[in-house]
């Protein structure tokens, strides 16, 4: 570009001088630490999901059955297409993981509390928007497991009433039937763009509330090179996973075309939907189900209330109660993840009353203790 | 089945002219070359576990997912695929042609599962990526028939399996000595055809594992050196700051 085009286009759209002052030069505290990269790593493998998505979206059929057969064609017929959906689906594990590690970083520093309130939340309406997401890509894979799990939850969904279930058959129009899938696939893609806005709003909101800091570098080449460090890792990690384990954490059965005359034995979702499942399977009536996984999340979101901390920064007893709470939840996750058993039901139980004696007794205990000292 | 026998002789004799190679053992030890993390398919296996599968299971299990052109990647030249495909015979009668599904024996299931007393021969085109340690366990399942225990009554149309949950299969045992006369000279004891059907289908489920296993050694060797160069990088602006 001549200097001429350059000085006609810059008066016209000031952009090399925006991002000059708005993102090279941009002011950021010194010392943060790798995982500080999280946010930037979660917008963009939410952007290589959309991609990704989207080339599979060309070749998907939205019908059961038919929707099996495209992802075997898109797998063993389509150019690379293999790639693509491996990419796509250990993007979503990525995607998760990062998710859950910010949401146990921002419990375990107190990053939730004030004034990070919205922030937390905004964190946490994230965390469910994904859940959602990812429980519909799960269904729409219309393998021998997916295909019951949304059999059971539209028929669960259809039998409620008034509000849950017209919301319930707002997004599945009742019982899962021919048409069921389509509205799933929309509203996947739909609400992964509804997810680029809430991570707007949260990074909105975490720079109105982040101190200002004492000593500052400019973005470029401080903060480039350090995210540099980060997406490589991120990435180094991403492709092991998706050439040497490309399905992992995924239930292997559902990799079998659905046989709508066999139910599997035990629905185990992927990984990262064990959490929800677990809460949910916790309670025998889809009433009790929405209420227990409702429940978990409403704790969370009243986290910065339920905490008794005068601005002291978390102490070493909250600290261990909250390690402990993440090794809770990968228990719950383990013990659903093994499938129905006495053994596993009591285990859950615990697991589930530990997780909430968490929230409402021992952290505000915890936080109180640390705050009197 | 007369039919069925000559068009394995058939299929037998176009396969022998082109396998110069040798006579393998993959029974002792038991092994899969393609499993492990750096492990690529063994093509003569494949070769011949693809003998034993149109020769004996084709004639009752579907295997929707696979084209006959699929097969070169076994090592077979167009023109050795195109002689697997003209030897079947579809439901219309004609010839199958490089581009057709492999055939599914039986029109709907129903007719499948009125041939066999209700019990419906899976596809068996994902059957391995859908269960756990799957090359290992179409090998056990193949090679698990024995005579049922004594205090165990098996059902009509069953028969005792060691490998299958539940123990009672209603597939008959369908493997025996020298079903097949494989063209590397390989003996073929039932062991050894579960070996290489397990191979094969191994392949089916997973037709792209040696290109995802190439392309991924690649990029991740690149990524180690692109993480090391990332964090030299990173402490040499930073040494002024911190």
């Amino acid at each position: 570009m001549s200097d001429q085009t350059k000085s006609w286009l810059e008066t016209r759209l000031p952009l090399a001088s925006s991002m000059q002052s708005c993102i090279w030069n941009m002011k950021m505290a010194v010392e943060k630490p790798y995982l500080a990269a999280l946010g930037s790593l979660i917008t963009a493998t939410l952007i290589f999901l959309t991609l990704s998505g989207f080339v599979l979206s060309l070749f998907y059929v939205a019908a059961p059955g038919a929707a099996f057969d495209s992802i075997q064609f898109i797998s063993r017929n389509v150019d690379n297409g293999w790639l693509v959906r491996s990419f796509h689906a250990t993007g979503a594990t990525m995607l998760f993981a990062a998710t859950y590690l910010v949401v146990f970083r921002t419990l375990l520093t107190g990053g939730y509390r004030a004034p990070n309130e919205l922030t937390w939340i905004l964190k946490l309406v994230f965390l469910g928007l994904v859940l959602i997401i990812g429980y519909f890509g799960y269904a729409m894979a219309d393998g021998a497991v997916s295909y019951w799990s949304l059999h059971e939850t539209t028929v669960a969904g259809a039998r409620l009433t008034s509000f849950p279930g017209a919301i319930s058959n707002w997004v599945f129009g009742g019982p899962a039937g021919p048409g069921t899938l389509g509205r799933v696939a929309v509203l996947h893609s739909a609400l992964a763009l509804l997810g680029f806005g809430v991570l707007a709003l949260h990074l909105a909101a975490k720079r109105a509330v982040a101190p200002v800091p004492t000593k500052t570098v400019t973005l470029h080449p401080y903060y480039t090179s350090h995210h540099f460090v980060a997406f490589a890792v991120f990435a180094l990690i991403f492709a092991v996973l998706v050439f040497f384990a490309p399905h992992w954490g995924e239930n292997q059965l559902n990799l079998a075309a659905a046989n709508p005359l066999v139910v599997p034995a035990v629905l185990t979702p992927p990984w990262y939907l064990l959490p929800v499942s677990a809460f949910a399977a916790a309670s025998s009536s889809p009433l009790g189900s929405i209420f227990l996984v409702l429940a978990g999340f409403a704790v969370l979101f009243a986290a910065p209330w339920l905490d008794q901390s005068k601005g002291t920064k978390p102490g070493l007893f909250y600290k261990i109660l909250v390690a402990v709470l993440a090794l809770d939840v990968f228990g719950l996750c383990m013990a659903q993840a093994d499938g129905p058993s006495m053994l596993s039901s009591i285990l859950s139980t615990i697991f589930i009353g530990w997780y909430f004696l968490h929230f409402l007794v021992l952290s505000p205990l915890a936080t109180a203790m640390e705050s009197k000292k | 089945m007369k039919f069925g026998i000559s068009a394995a002789a058939l299929l037998a004799a176009s396969l022998a002219f082109s396998n110069a190679a040798k006579a393998e053992d993959t029974l002792s030890p038991l092994h899969w070359q393609s499993q492990g993390n750096f492990g690529s398919y063994d093509k003569a296996a494949l070769q011949r576990g693809f003998l034993v599968y149109q020769t004996v299971c084709a004639s009752c299990h579907s295997a929707n997912a696979l084209h006959y052109r699929d097969l070169t990647a076994l090592g077979f030249s167009p023109d050795q695929v195109a002689a697997i495909a003209s030897n079947v015979k579809l439901a219309d009668g004609s010839q199958a042609s490089m581009d057709d599904n492999f055939k599914n024996p039986f029109p709907d299931s129903q007719v499948a599962a009125k041939a066999f007393g209700g019990a419906i021969p899976p596809d068996l085109s994902t059957l391995v990526a859908a269960h756990p340690r799957g090359t290992q366990y179409i090998y056990s399942l193949l090679t698990g028939y024995q005579a049922a225990p004594s205090d165990v009554n098996v059902m009509a149309n069953h028969y005792y399996n060691v490998a299958y949950p539940g123990n009672q299969i209603a597939m008959p045992a369908p493997l025996k000595d020298d079903m097949v006369t494989y063209a590397d000279g390989t003996k073929a004891t039932t062991a050894q055809e579960a070996s290489d059907v397990a191979a094969f289908l191994t392949w089916a489920s997973h037709p792209n594992l040696d290109a995802r296993k190439q392309i991924g050694l690649r990029a991740v060797i690149f990524l180690i050196f692109l993480s090391v160069l990332a964090i030299a990088n990173k402490r040499k602006i930073w040494s002024g700051v911190v």
